[in-house]
């Protein structure tokens, strides 16, 4: 029994640690991955707050996040999180890096396009109770369209979950995110702008597997709509949006996810 | 003997006004979609010696650099400062000041 509790733990911090790393940028999905990079030359300081409930389970992460643009398409990130959990301990997560790579990118009046692709690992630094509990990596594919009045994107992510000391490997993830979004009214360079987004997001996870032997309760499908909105000011921007369950498929007894939001400050020079 | 120094002292003035003249560079700038993302053609442009002034039309897709006396700024900088702030310049005309 308290072992089952322990992976179920296990499972939902690995849940919400990989949903709340996605490196989002200001102009990228607020949930999903987008293909944004940084100019070059320029760092980014990012503060975000994660607040989710998944039944009796609640954990709010603030994440930390720095960012330089190596080149206009290369930027590389790292992000410190502390996580509040409702059970558990209070403390500092499990330290990311990360890097995105924009290989693609069409330029015209008003309309960028681009594509992107993202790589992050996440190694077990945080303390015993907090974090996943092991080294995971996720590789990602990303594409935008962005004009002065809509925008819209598709990603893709794959995470390979490493496993933990006590034997627990959890399932393998597979996120995608379809995103639209639409700039009502097209303010001039120096006013404020507000992009309103609606995203589709869906993670189906593999089984876990604790020891060898295949953990009943874990893995399955879950799929989310998800209102987000984002307003920015020459180069501060807010984001936020909420996550709200639209089906659940989820294997055996484990507890669905009953809402995740995002609040996120950013500014970059 | 009065004449040449009238003609070295008008040359003189000439130049120093020459100078003092600025040289506003009008781009158009292909992938300006957004503020948030264009305040990287600002600050690359405002971190370049010289340059006095950067506005951004984003529904022209136009930025105007004004620079200060005695500043050239050649197509190559401006394609580099462009490319390194993630857009694509499309055009370059250069106009003096009055």
């Amino acid at each position: 029994m308290m072992k089952a509790r322990g992976i179920k733990k296990a499972g939902v911090a690995g849940m919400v640690a990989l949903i709340y790393s996605a490196a989002v940028q200001a102009h990228d999905p607020v949930f999903g991955l987008g293909p944004h990079t940084l100019f070059k030359n320029a760092t980014e300081v990012h503060l975000g707050f994660d607040p989710s409930r998944a039944g009796r389970n609640q954990q709010t992460r603030s994440t930390l996040e720095f960012a330089y643009g190596l080149t206009a398409n290369w930027t590389a990130r790292v992000e410190l999180p502390y996580e509040s959990r409702e059970k558990g301990p209070d403390g500092i997560g499990d330290v990311g890096i990360a890097t995105k790579y924009r290989f693609w990118r069409r330029d015209a009046l008003g309309v960028q396009e681009s594509s992107t692709a993202f790589l992050r690992v996440k190694p077990d630094t945080a303390s015993s109770g907090r974090g996943t509990g092991s080294t995971d990596s996720i590789l990602g594919l990303a594409y935008g369209y962005e004009s002065r009045k809509w925008y819209r994107w598709a990603a893709a992510r794959y995470r390979f979950n490493g496993e933990t000391g006590e034997g627990l490997e959890r399932g393998d993830k597979l996120l995608l995110d379809l995103v639209g979004g639409i700039r009502f009214k097209q303010t001039a360079y120096l006013e404020p702008d507000w992009v309103w987004m609606l995203e589709l997001n869906g993670e189906m996870t593999g089984r876990s597997k604790l020891k060898g032997v295949r953990v009943e309760d874990s893995g399955g499908s879950e799929w989310f709509v998800s209102p987000g909105l984002m307003w920015t000011l020459r180069n501060f921007a807010i984001k936020t949006g909420v996550q709200l369950p639209l089906a659940s498929d989820l294997n055996g007894n484990q507890e669905a996810t009953d809402y995740r939001a995002r609040l996120e400050f950013e500014w970059h020079r | 003997m009065k004449h040449p120094f009238l003609i070295i002292a008008a040359a003189l003035l000439w130049s120093t006004m020459a100078a003092a003249q600025g040289v506003r560079y009008e781009l158009r700038v292909d992938g300006l979609a957004c503020p948030f993302c264009a305040y990287g053609i600002e600050k690359k442009f405002k971190k370049t010696k010289g340059v006095e002034a950067v506005d951004i039309d984003l529904e022209r897709g136009l930025v105007v650099v004004s620079a200060g006396e005695g500043v050239q700024l050649t197509r190559e900088q401006v394609e580099r400062i462009v490319k390194d702030a993630g857009f694509t310049l499309r055009s370059m005309t250069e106009k003096t000041l009055p």
